[in-house]
């Protein structure tokens, strides 16, 4: 056991003698210590994205604007609407278009559904074509999604998730709802994970559609 | 050839001291406590030069000390035990969140004291890992010094013989007609070529063996750095996910078609492996008779696999305990289930829901399922349906049971809602469980349904259809780029611990020197660590018997070619005879001591009549 | 495969065979306590007329000192200190019936003790030891064949499979160390615990479920019985060293000691703790093997190799917790009485694990075939 000499007390920072209970004391003030940064540092992996049993990932929120000249290309999603008819992404090059990734069984897509429909409606007969994906989901509840929030632009059924795969190396859905704003030349300008909000992405929108070609 | 005990000559005392000396060489290194590890009791660092206070420096040193001390190592341990007691008992949200949740829902203050203290979470709380950072510091300030100090012993040649090898703790002693050089170095050889470290003075010979323990010590000790190195790199970059696949579905790799996921702290969506799998067909076989009838036997799932888009699909058999690797990825098949199928109609007529829905089984004899199907979209109002799936369903006085785990008699029985179910806002649900708040329970009687039967749901609501049945399969999918560094660290760990366990730390001592009576006393003493694990006994007699075979050897060569030269043969000294009263013959004093070391006379106390 | 319900039958019968065996061989080991050898055979050394031999090496690997087990506390022979248990020498020199070296015992090494004959009594133990495993190895192999696997697949294979071991080990050790004295202790928990088995967690024959029908079966679960047994003879160790040593303290304080008849014919507490040690060092590396395998094989079944599954947890505590033992025993203040306790501690941290969490406490181990 150390002791350390015992000195007058102005002597500044007198050396008392330390019994053991407090050098178990300082042992277990570092501990904590070096606990916390490892806790910053992480030498565990942390549930960022938990689904609980809901089924679904809720993914790490935000908005992610690219600035011209570092914008991820979009790849080429082809497939079948709802409603039978073909969809290429590369035929709407020389428009905005905003994809949509959603599920009928999904709250916080029933939530931006309105959002997403008034601002189709807002841009229709310009240039702006909406585009929705729909995950996991049989088409009779995808109808009847639509005809609830009186959503008029097609979706794409993607039970396979083909369509959130060939976006895997660029810029991947990273949860459902997220929204994408392709530009004018097929590339990302931006993403939105989680909840829409009209102002937000009608914005993003009208940035996109400034821009030209 | 005899066995005596007297000591070599009867030193003087002036060279006690010089003794004691090479005593405390010869043990050096080899003492009570190990090598290196103060045990922190007694006094430790010096006051700072003004001896009024210790200073940083006197602090940090002091601290240092008591950190790298194995009392602290042994606290630490203990507390790495103790502290995952309740990581054990409790439920924890990494593996199970939803116990978790039913705990602070049925425990309501005792839960939030726990959690405040970070008891469902133990393995990722700061104070469990300040328990095991600072033990691994500990570890690092033991290891290094000790790796330094063995390299440095390991250089230098083992100590010197001490003088009196009857005090070492095993010893032994006995006279040879041989000469003292000629003994030493058949003993040395001898030795040596057992591969101990030799060293060699006037009239003694010093060995030594057993650096490869403390090699394993510490390789044990550094792997387990190591394999704390790969845990982390497991926790940084790799992931684990989750997914349940019904039969004739397909997924692809992609966190929107993930069921959980839960990413390293350096993983995006974007480091996923873009590999797809189909299932095509399941199947799960049960014992069907017996005492253990209804366990599960064997289970099968036929799937499909590409490991990108670009790339082809190929068959794989997926089983229990045989997963599939793609890209480095892993998919295990962990469970089953079922998930009928239903059609509804609403008000409008209109098909509003048609497809599999999973149910959860909650017990293993018969697999009963548990789910919910929503249908917020349905027209005028919303439907909602929560039940449950019996494979082979039966009636047991009144009460629906499952004898059995395969689809004998599949039928649902379900409970029917109508309103809000409270999915346009607030938080996600579980698709597994309806939330009810919002909805009323509708006047029709939850009969079991067998296949193709249908509810009419009453106020001109709609129609359900039970329509069929699908199996499903949960995969987990995981992703670990520690895992084989690990494997290779816990290969080492064992490797380092047999090695520190086997080998032995022990050093070998031969002096040979010509006493009054010009006899050749050989003295062989031998010591090892006094914490060491035992067998150096067995080790020491071997030896023993091992040099002085080889010297009895020495002197019979020596001897058959003594016969050339026409010397009266004489037997063989008998080889061990106890000094007792009918042994002693003292040596003949008329015979003289030959100067030449390559004649062997034998001055023992047998002498053959014939002398 | 169907289950071989005939075969299952005779290995139970095999089994319970072990266990009355077994209580015959403590019998035999306590009327040793009670009714062996007084007195050691004097040392042939003293009364030879011709020649002693150095013993070969193998001759000379006892670990019991002066103080044989079948006898009472006789002093040897020839003069020297009595051993009481433990070495005067500095550095762990076993026994100290080598010292007289050449006085008068001839032939003798210092520090390597010699063997001592056994009485009848222990050979009449030894026997029965012998005969109850081949009765035990008999009953886990024919479950086995009965089953078309390893026996040891859930709880009630598992225990018989580690009594075995652990009866097998015991003999070993008993043989090699001469350690007789251990008999009526280790004996009297195996027929306990075999006892317990066949009738309180008894399972009938049965396949694997599917989480278990895999190669690393036998590793892993090999393993982890092989170590459990080696434990459970260094726990009896260890009991028998705490009585030893309280035994000891009180004689040297003077104390009276009450009716210490069993604990007088036991060696020095040094003797047992150095057994506990070597038998916990035995055990210690198998233990670790088994974790490891234990984690490669839930790395290939469950998708990841190390879940903080309750039982895994418990395992690892048990292992820290052998590892706080062979550390305290590198360190002074902590060695005798202490690292006694924490070794006691460790097994119970393994029969927690194996009674407790397999049966209690739900988690992927969950495999004990109990309902």
């Amino acid at each position: 056991m150390l002791r350390l000499p015992h000195f007058a007390s102005r002597v500044v920072g007198a050396a008392v003698p330390l019994p053991r209970r407090a050098a178990a004391g300082a042992l277990v003030a570092a501990a904590v210590v070096l606990g916390a940064a490892a806790c910053g540092a992480g030498a565990t992996a942390q549930d960022t994205a938990v689904g609980n049993g809901s089924s679904f990932v809720t993914g790490s929120y935000g908005t992610t604007v690219f600035s011209l000249g570092s914008r991820p290309e979009a790849p080429a999603v082809a497939g079948t609407t709802l409603t039978g008819s073909k969809f290429r992404l590369s035929a709407d090059r020389g428009s905005v278009v905003v994809m949509n990734f959603w599920g009928s069984w999904c709250t916080p897509c029933r939530e931006e559904a309105p959002a997403l429909g008034a601002l189709a409606r807002y841009f229709a007969g310009t240039d702006v074509r909406f585009i929705g994906v729909d995950i996991r989901d049989d088409p009779p509840s995808a109808e009847a999604f639509m005809r609830t929030f009186r959503i008029g632009y097609p979706s794409l059924n993607d039970p396979n998730d083909l369509i959130a795969l060939d976006f895997s190396g660029t810029v991947p859905p990273a949860g459902i709802p997220t929204t994408l704003v392709i530009d004018r030349s097929g590339h990302v300008a931006a993403r939105i994970v989680g909840q829409a909000s009209y102002s937000g992405l009608k914005a993003l929108i009208k940035q996109a559609k400034a821009e030209r070609g | 050839m005899t066995w005596l005990r007297t000591p070599p000559e009867a030193k003087p005392d002036a060279h006690a001291a010089e003794a004691a000396d090479q005593d405390a060489a010869a043990r050096d290194g080899l003492g009570a406590a190990p090598e290196g590890h103060r045990d922190a009791a007694g006094p430790a660092t010096t006051p700072g030069p003004t001896g009024l206070s210790l200073g940083v420096a006197g602090w940090l040193r002091w601290f240092w000390r008591q950190l790298t001390s194995m009392r602290t190592a042994l606290i630490l341990l203990f507390l790495l035990a103790a502290g995952s007691i309740p990581g054990s008992l409790l439920p924890q949200v990494g593996t199970n969140p939803v116990s978790v949740s039913q705990y602070y829902s049925s425990h309501p203050v005792l839960a939030r004291i726990l959690g405040g203290l970070g008891l469902f979470n133990v393995f990722g709380a700061p104070w469990f890992a300040a328990i095991y950072i600072l033990l691994f510091t500990s570890l690092v300030g033991c290891v290094l010094p000790r790796t330094l100090r063995l390299v440095g012993s390991a250089r230098q040649p083992p100590p010197r013989a001490p003088g009196n090898l009857s005090r070492l703790p095993f010893a032994v002693s006995y006279a040879t007609p041989l000469a003292p050089d000629a003994a030493l170095n058949s003993a040395a050889k001898a030795l040596s070529a057992k591969r101990f470290r030799m060293r060699t003075g006037p009239g003694w010979v010093a060995a030594e063996k057993g650096y490869l323990r403390e090699v394993g010590n510490l390789l044990f000790h550094i792997a387990l750095l190591g394999l704390l190195v790969s845990i982390g790199l497991g926790g940084l970059f790799g992931y684990k996910a989750d997914r349940l696949l019904v039969n004739g579905t397909s997924f692809a790799n992609t966190v929107t078609a993930l069921d959980e996921f839960h990413p390293g702290r350096l993983v995006g969506p974007d480091n996923l492996q873009p590999f797809t799998v189909a299932l095509d067909h399941f199947s799960a076989s049960y014992v069907t008779s017996g005492a253990l009838l209804g366990q599960p036997a064997a289970f099968n799932a036929q799937i499909r696999y590409s490991a990108s888009p670009t790339d082809r699909m190929h068959s794989y058999d997926l089983t229990v305990n045989h997963p599939l690797i793609v890209d480095g990825a892993r998919v295990f098949l962990i469970g089953h289930g079922y998930a009928p199928e239903f059609r509804i109609t609403d008000g409008t007529g209109r098909v509003v829901f048609d497809g599999a829905v999973p149910f959860i089984p909650v017990e293993t004899s018969g697999l009963v399922s548990e789910g919910a199907i929503k249908v917020p979209d349905a027209n005028p109002q919303g439907l909602g349906f929560v039940g449950v799936f019996l494979p082979s369903a039966i009636d047991v006085g009144g009460r629906l049971e499952s004898y059995f785990p395969a689809p004998d008699n599949p039928m649902v029985s379900l409970v029917s809602y109508a309103g809000n179910l409270g999915m346009n806002s607030g938080p996600s649900q579980s698709v597994y469980s309806l939330d009810t708040a919002g909805l009323h329970e509708l006047a029709v009687s939850p009969k079991p349904l067998a296949v193709g039967q249908s509810i009419k749901l009453p106020n001109g609501l709609g129609r359900l259809t039970y329509t069929g049945y699908q199996q499903w399969v949960s995969l987990q999918i995981t992703y670990d780029p520690g895992q084989t560094p690990a494997l290779w660290s816990g290969i080492a760990v064992l490797a380092g611990l047999l090695l520190s366990f086997m080998v032995r730390r022990r050093r070998v001592f031969v002096r040979a020197s010509t006493d009054e009576a010009g006899n050749t006393i050989v003295d062989l003493g031998g010591l090892t660590r006094s914490d060491a694990a035992g067998g150096f006994e067995e080790e020491f007699a071997g030896l023993a018997a091992e040099i002085s075979g080889l010297h009895e050897a020495q002197i019979d060569a020596s001897r058959s070619t003594d016969t050339d030269t026409g010397e009266a043969a004489q037997p063989g000294p008998e080889p061990h005879v106890p000094p007792g009263p009918q042994a002693s013959v003292p040596p003949d004093p008329e015979r003289p001591v030959p100067p030449d070391p390559e004649q062997s006379v034998p001055s023992g106390p047998e002498q053959s009549a014939g002398e | 495969m169907p289950v071989n319900t005939g075969l299952a039958d005779i290995s139970n019968d095999f089994l319970l065979t072990a266990v009355v065996i077994y209580a015959l061989a403590m019998l035999a080991y306590a009327c040793d306590f009670a009714y062996g050898k007084k007195k050691l055979p004097a040392l042939r050394a003293a009364t030879a007329s011709a020649v002693a031999e150095v013993e070969p090496a193998h001759d000379v690997a006892a670990l019991v000192g002066a103080k044989p087990a079948a006898a009472g506390a006789a002093p040897p022979a020839a003069g020297a200190p009595p051993a009481a248990g433990g070495s005067g020498t500095a550095s762990g020199g076993i026994g100290a019936s080598g010292v007289s070296a050449g006085q008068g015992a001839g032939g003798v090494i210092k520090g390597v003790p010699r063997r001592e004959s056994v009485g009848r009594w222990v050979t009449i133990a030894v026997v029965l030891t012998s005969l109850g495993l081949a009765a035990h190895v008999s009953g886990v192999v024919l479950r086995g064949l009965s089953v078309h696997r390893l026996p040891w697949g859930d709880m009630y294979e598992f225990v018989t499979a580690l009594t075995c071991v652990a009866v097998a080990f015991f003999l070993a050790v008993m043989i090699r160390y001469r350690a007789y004295y251990l008999g009526l202790f280790v004996m009297a928990a195996v027929v306990l615990v075999l006892g317990l088995a066949e009738t309180v967690i008894y399972t009938p024959a049965g396949p694997l479920v599917p989480a278990l029908q895999s190669y690393w079966l036998a590793i892993h679960v090999t393993a982890m019985t092989l170590a459990t047994g080696v434990f459970f003879v260094a726990a009896v160790i260890g009991i028998a060293y705490l009585f030893v040593d309280r035994h000891a303290r009180r004689v040297a304080a003077g104390r009276p000691t009450g009716s210490d008849g069993i604990l007088r014919r036991l060696p020095g507490p040094e003797v047992l703790d150095r057994l506990a040690y070597r038998t916990v060092v035995f055990g210690f590396p198998i233990w670790t093997f088994g974790v490891m395998a234990g984690a490669i094989w839930a790395d290939r079944a469950w998708g990841s190799y190390w879940s903080w599954d309750p039982t895994e947890t418990w395992a690892f505590i048990t292992w820290v917790v052998y590892a706080c033992f062979l550390h305290a025993r590198a360190t002074a203040g902590w060695r005798g009485r202490r690292a006694a306790y924490i070794q006691l501690a460790g097994f119970a941290c393994l029969l927690f694990n194996v009674l407790v969490i397999s049966l209690v406490v739900p988690g992927l181990h969950s495999y004990a075939g109990l309902t």
